[in-house]
């Protein structure tokens, strides 16, 4: 099996550009096919790209505060146009100030998020998270 | 001396010129004929313009004429190079696929993005355009479209070229599924996500031009004795446009429009997008040589879509000039019944330029790039999508109702409403010089640009005259 394709991006507004491009060496390194749309990406350009890519998942940054209306409906957006069964990702300073970080995972849980993470994450956990979820989608798919 | 014919077979009319490229004063002109196109056969209206060139007797015959100069020649005959383009996502694959057709020299007379449905192909049956350009997904990215498209265009009676430029991991399969029809593989448009290469595709669609196209329009034998290899006419301008600036440094940021009955052409030569802190690009980084088609937009042929399209600016024209509606409707309906009328006095005249002056502002709209304000916590920032053509210097008219041109007004206009504020800013030239292709060289010239872009460079500038 080929390496698996994932998105990466900056939804909404957001011009936090330092932890993305973390995130494109990281990831590339860890043997994912990354397609980093950089910053200020909207959710129809998340979900083009991983059409035409046939990525596997989606990760989503949002850095500034607003995360939380701006991922609003990309899960639907997803099904929408076909994507049924891709991994959504969410990570950052997902919400205004100093929500208590379960009560934001549970927030991106309910819109449709596999998978939530703080600022403080270990990159190697994500991707060995991420390696597994998607191996889990191939057994269901076949 | 070295001379050299050069020879453009348009809809209406065949031209030709025959230059001398190392005269005492650099390039020149000798001699220019132009006869009707002969629809019945492009061939004859072709050794017409050739023989009279040469000086020879009209009745000379193919196998006689001189071998010691070359011939060059173009063709935008019988509707130009009709290609449908098939994409996956309509802002990704399938805008590149549209892109790379028109930069080709075609004319996308269909485009379908995702799945083909059965309507689809009944559509592409009823009116088979010259070939299909078969796009989408990235190298390594989605082929279950791209298998699903290619069975159903294998299903179907269509018997035209099949050009596949997608996902190079589908190639061989698709391929295999379209062995029953006519079909060739090149590189994917789209490699990566905002990644283009347009070229292979390009050499592809110029390769069946020539091969299944011309010959089927009464030029194969043409081709065969004169040994030279017909180009679409859009084509020849499009490398004319992007060698000048190479060889005339001063002639960077250009922009060419060329008007004509059925469709009208944009060409820009200028960087797409300049990154600034302020200034996001969103979508495709669209190529620094672009070239649109319009094929709604024409003074003659498309003279009823023209109005349709712009029907608001067409409308406040006619206001400006004290002049009913109807009288438009009139116009429209004289030209509908001779599609080579002449504006003879008023108020056709005016009638005439205020299509061209909205006929400029819809083929310049949609070739250029946009702004949309969007405010962050951080302060205002632009979202561009398409090509910035603020820096464009020189603007220059082509094409008959253009080249004639005694001013700049058609197309300051034009770029003047462009540049009205709206919710969407709009990109274009901000002070270009105004120019007349007055001497209709640039398609002659273009066919040249190939092979001797300094020379064809010289005679395309010579032709131009700047406008007020
Ligand atoms: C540098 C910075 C800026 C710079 C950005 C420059 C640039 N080109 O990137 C500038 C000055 C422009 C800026 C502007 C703003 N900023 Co600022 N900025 C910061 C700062 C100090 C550092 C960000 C950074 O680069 N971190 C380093 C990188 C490596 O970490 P990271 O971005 O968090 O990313 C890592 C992880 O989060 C994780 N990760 C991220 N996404 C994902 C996704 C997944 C799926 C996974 C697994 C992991 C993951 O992996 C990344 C790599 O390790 C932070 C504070 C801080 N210390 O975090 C504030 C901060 C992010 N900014 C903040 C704010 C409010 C703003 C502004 C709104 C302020 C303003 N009014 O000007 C604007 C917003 C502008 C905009 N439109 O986006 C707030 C956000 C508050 C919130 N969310 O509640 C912060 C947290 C400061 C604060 N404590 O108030 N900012």
């Amino acid at each position: 099996m080929s390496d698996p394709a994932i998105v990466l991006g900056v939804i909404g507004a957001d011009c936090h550009s330092v932890g993305n491009k973390i995130m494109d060496v990281f990831f590339s390194g860890e043997g994912f096919r990354v397609v980093n749309l950089g910053v200020m990406v909207s959710q129809l350009e998340f979900v083009d790209a991983a059409i035409e890519t046939d990525a596997a998942a989606i990760l989503v940054s949002s850095l500034y505060g607003h995360g939380e209306i701006d991922c609003q409906g990309l899960r639907d957006l997803c099904i929408e146009k076909g994507l049924d069964r891709i991994i959504l990702y969410a990570g950052g300073n997902l919400v205004v100030g100093k929500t208590p970080g379960a009560e934001v995972e549970e927030k991106f849980r309910a819109m449709g998020f596999d998978r939530v993470f703080r600022p403080d994450v270990d990159l190697k956990e994500a991707a060995a998270l991420l390696r597994s979820d998607i191996e889990a989608r191939r057994a269901e798919a076949s | 001396m070295k001379k050299v014919v050069s020879i453009d077979i348009g809809s209406t009319w065949t031209k030709g010129a025959l230059f001398a490229l190392d005269g005492p004063a650099g390039p020149a002109v000798l001699a220019k004929r132009d006869t009707p196109t002969t629809q019945d056969g492009l061939g004859r209206g072709f050794l017409a313009v050739l023989t009279s060139l040469l000086g020879l007797p009209p009745e000379t015959r193919l196998g006689d004429l001189p071998r010691d100069i070359p011939v060059y020649f173009s063709s935008s005959a019988k509707g130009g190079l009709a290609i449908a383009a098939v994409g996956l996502v309509p802002d990704l694959t399938l805008q590149l696929a549209k892109l790379t057709a028109m930069s080709a020299g075609g004319k996308v007379v269909r485009s379908f993005s995702f799945s083909l449905t059965e309507d689809d192909i009944a559509v592409l049956e009823s009116a088979p355009p010259d070939m299909i350009l078969l796009s989408g997904g990235t190298d390594g990215g989605n082929t279950a479209y791209l298998f699903e498209n290619a069975a159903r265009l294998a299903a179907s009676k269509l018997q035209v070229p099949v050009i596949f430029a997608g996902n190079r991991a589908a190639a061989s399969r698709v391929a295999r599924i379209l062995e029953k029809k006519d079909v060739v593989v090149t590189e994917n448009i789209m490699p990566e996500i905002g990644q283009m290469n347009p070229e292979p595709a390009r050499d592809k669609i110029r390769g069946l031009f020539l091969d299944r196209i011309v010959a089927g329009r009464g030029l194969g034998e043409i081709v065969e004795v004169l040994g030279s290899r017909p180009k679409p006419t859009p084509l020849g301008v499009f490398e004319l446009v992007a060698a000048i600036p190479r060889v005339q440094p001063d002639w960077d940021d250009l922009c060419v429009i060329d008007m004509g009955g059925a469709t009208t052409d944009v060409y820009s030569n200028t960087e797409s997008y300049l990154e600034t802190d302020t200034v996001v690009l969103k979508g495709l980084r669209e190529p620094r040589n672009k070239r649109t088609v319009e094929g709604d937009l024409g003074l003659r042929v498309s003279a009823r879509t023209l109005w349709d399209a712009g029907r608001e600016i067409i409308l406040e024209g006619l206001d400006k000039a004290g002049l009913p509606a109807e009288a438009m409707e009139g116009f429209i309906a004289a030209i509908a019944a001779d599609a080579g009328l002449l504006p003879t006095g008023e108020p056709q005249k005016t009638l005439d330029r205020i299509l061209a002056e909205a006929c400029v502002f819809l083929a310049v709209s949609r070739h250029t790039g946009g702004w949309r304000e969007a405010f962050t916590p951080q302060g205002r920032v632009f979202v561009q999508t398409g090509k910035d053509l603020r820096r464009v210097k020189a603007v220059v008219g082509s094409g008959g109702y253009l080249s004639r041109s005694a001013d700049a007004a058609v197309m300051r206009g034009a770029l003047n409403r462009l540049a009205r504020p709206a919710e969407e800013r709009k990109l274009a030239p901000e002070r270009p010089a105004f120019y007349a292709d007055a001497a209709g060289l640039f398609p002659l010239a273009g066919n040249l640009a190939e092979d001797y872009p300094e020379e064809a460079t010289a005679l395309a500038l010579a032709s131009l005259k700047p406008l007020e």
